[in-house]
């Protein structure tokens, strides 16, 4: 068992998990029966710890943190349980987390040593086209979109000019669409919205207007009857546009 | 010890190939059975032993190969040098380790199991041709999924990917709800470091 004094930077673990592996391991925990006051107040000294050393902490790191935190303090506080309702613990989640990490990070050593083996062995031919410097003669099928991210890569910027076109859009405002409305629109009038649109509309055109019509009657300038979904909507022109404006 | 034709054929082929052999392809090319060639590749390996080659065949990604003794690695590596590219990090690897076991898989997957950003570490491994882009989940987003390669395999040395260490039991675990987990106390069962 290391000593607690022995100072490990943050940076030599591989997130929070494995940092938390680590405490666990050092402190001979049973991972079935975390004391989550200390675990979470060891792991805080950590992120003090490099927090004083200037090292910028990953947000990761400070997530767990806050996690811990939180389950230390419901782990101080009393339990309070309803009738019928099973607790769910908090903790289960996190044993769940550290389990299936450390399975992978166990693989991930295994993968090294085979990977310090093979390293050793030269197959033939296989492999070694790879590292050669120019790879000719593709086949269909056989590049990826990484080839092709690769390949752009190579190029400098400065030699690509993409071709460009500006896409003009046209505007219709809202108050541009009061300033049409205000004149084709008498008090009394009933009028209905298809009308005001007119015969294949465009999107901008129904969208701009649609909105138009909601402000308005917001406004209480005109009043408005649909008589089922998807029904002509009728409006009609109140008084107040008329007193307002 | 002398060769037969058959040995010697099959040593023709994995020497000549430019992909990993497998046993269907070898049968189908000399014309022989499965236990004809298995027996053969024995005798050729003997023979290889015997005379203190510094060449032995493998059985890598699916086939067989040719491959030098580890022996002369450092010797060999002089062809290659600044070329082959060095190690992976641990990040590199064990995220390479999640992608392998749960593939295909999305980075969201990978980054829950390993608890950090997972950027920098897929981007190297898909520049390496150590994993591939094998299509997106249909779910809102539509994230990329992420697979292995063959060149994954032949890199670990690994047959197949049944071939992965711990496989049944890594399968189970990612299936596993967290109560059950407690219920199998695989905590506590070795923590070997």
């Amino acid at each position: 068992m290391l000593s607690n004094s022995c100072r490990i930077q943050l940076e030599s673990f591989e997130g929070p998990l494995d940092l938390l592996l680590y405490l666990i391991r050092r402190d001979e925990i049973d991972i079935y029966d975390i004391p989550m006051a200390h675990v979470a107040d060891q792991y805080l000294k950590y992120i003090r710890e490099a927090h004083d050393l200037n090292l910028d902490i990953a947000s990761e790191y400070l997530v767990m943190a806050a996690t811990l935190t939180r389950m230390k303090s419901r782990s101080l506080l009393p339990i309070h349980r309803i009738d019928g309702e099973e607790e769910e613990d908090p903790g289960a989640e996190l044993r769940r987390q550290l389990i299936l990490y450390r399975t992978f990070r166990e693989i991930a050593k295994e993968l090294h040593r085979s990977e310090e083996t093979w390293n050793d062995i030269y197959t033939s031919p296989g492999e070694r086209d790879r590292w050669s410097i120019d790879n000719t003669s593709v086949e269909p099928g056989q590049t990826s979109l990484m080839d092709l991210l690769r390949a752009l890569d190579n190029l400098s910027e400065d030699e690509i000019e993409l071709p460009s076109q500006r896409i003009q859009r046209k505007l219709l405002t809202v108050s541009e669409c009061i300033q049409t409305l205000e004149q084709i629109f008498h008090t009394g009038d009933l009028i209905s919205f298809r009308s005001i649109v007119g015969l294949k509309p465009s999107r901008t055109k129904i969208v701009s207007y649609f909105i138009t019509i909601l402000e308005l009657i917001r406004r209480g300038w005109i009043s408005f009857h649909q008589a089922y979904p998807f029904a002509e909507i009728e409006l009609k022109r109140t008084e107040r546009w008329t007193v307002d404006s | 010890m002398i060769l037969d034709r058959l040995a010697r054929e099959v040593e023709a082929l994995i020497f000549a190939s430019d992909a990993s052999l497998s046993i269907e392809k070898l049968c189908e090319y000399t014309g022989s059975g499965k236990d004809s060639v298995h027996q053969a590749l024995d005798r050729l390996n003997k023979a290889f032993l015997d005379q203190q080659h510094a060449l032995i065949i493998i059985e890598v990604a699916g086939g067989y190969r040719l491959a030098t003794d580890k022996d002369f690695g450092a010797i060999v590596s002089q062809l290659f040098e600044g070329r082959k590219p060095g190690k992976l990090s641990r990040a590199a690897l064990e995220t390479l380790a999640v992608i392998a076991y749960s593939q295909p898989c999305t980075r969201m997957a990978i980054e829950s199991i390993r608890g950090v950003n997972c950027d920098s570490a897929i981007r190297t491994l898909l520049e390496r041709d150590m994993i591939r882009i094998s299509g997106r989940m249909e779910t809102p987003g539509r994230p990329l999924l992420y697979s292995t390669t063959m060149v994954f395999l032949e890199y670990f040395g690994l047959t197949d990917l049944d071939h992965l260490p711990r496989s049944s039991e890594i399968a189970e675990l990612l299936c596993m709800s967290s109560s059950e987990m407690e219920e199998k106390d695989l905590f506590g069962a070795a923590d070997g470091e």
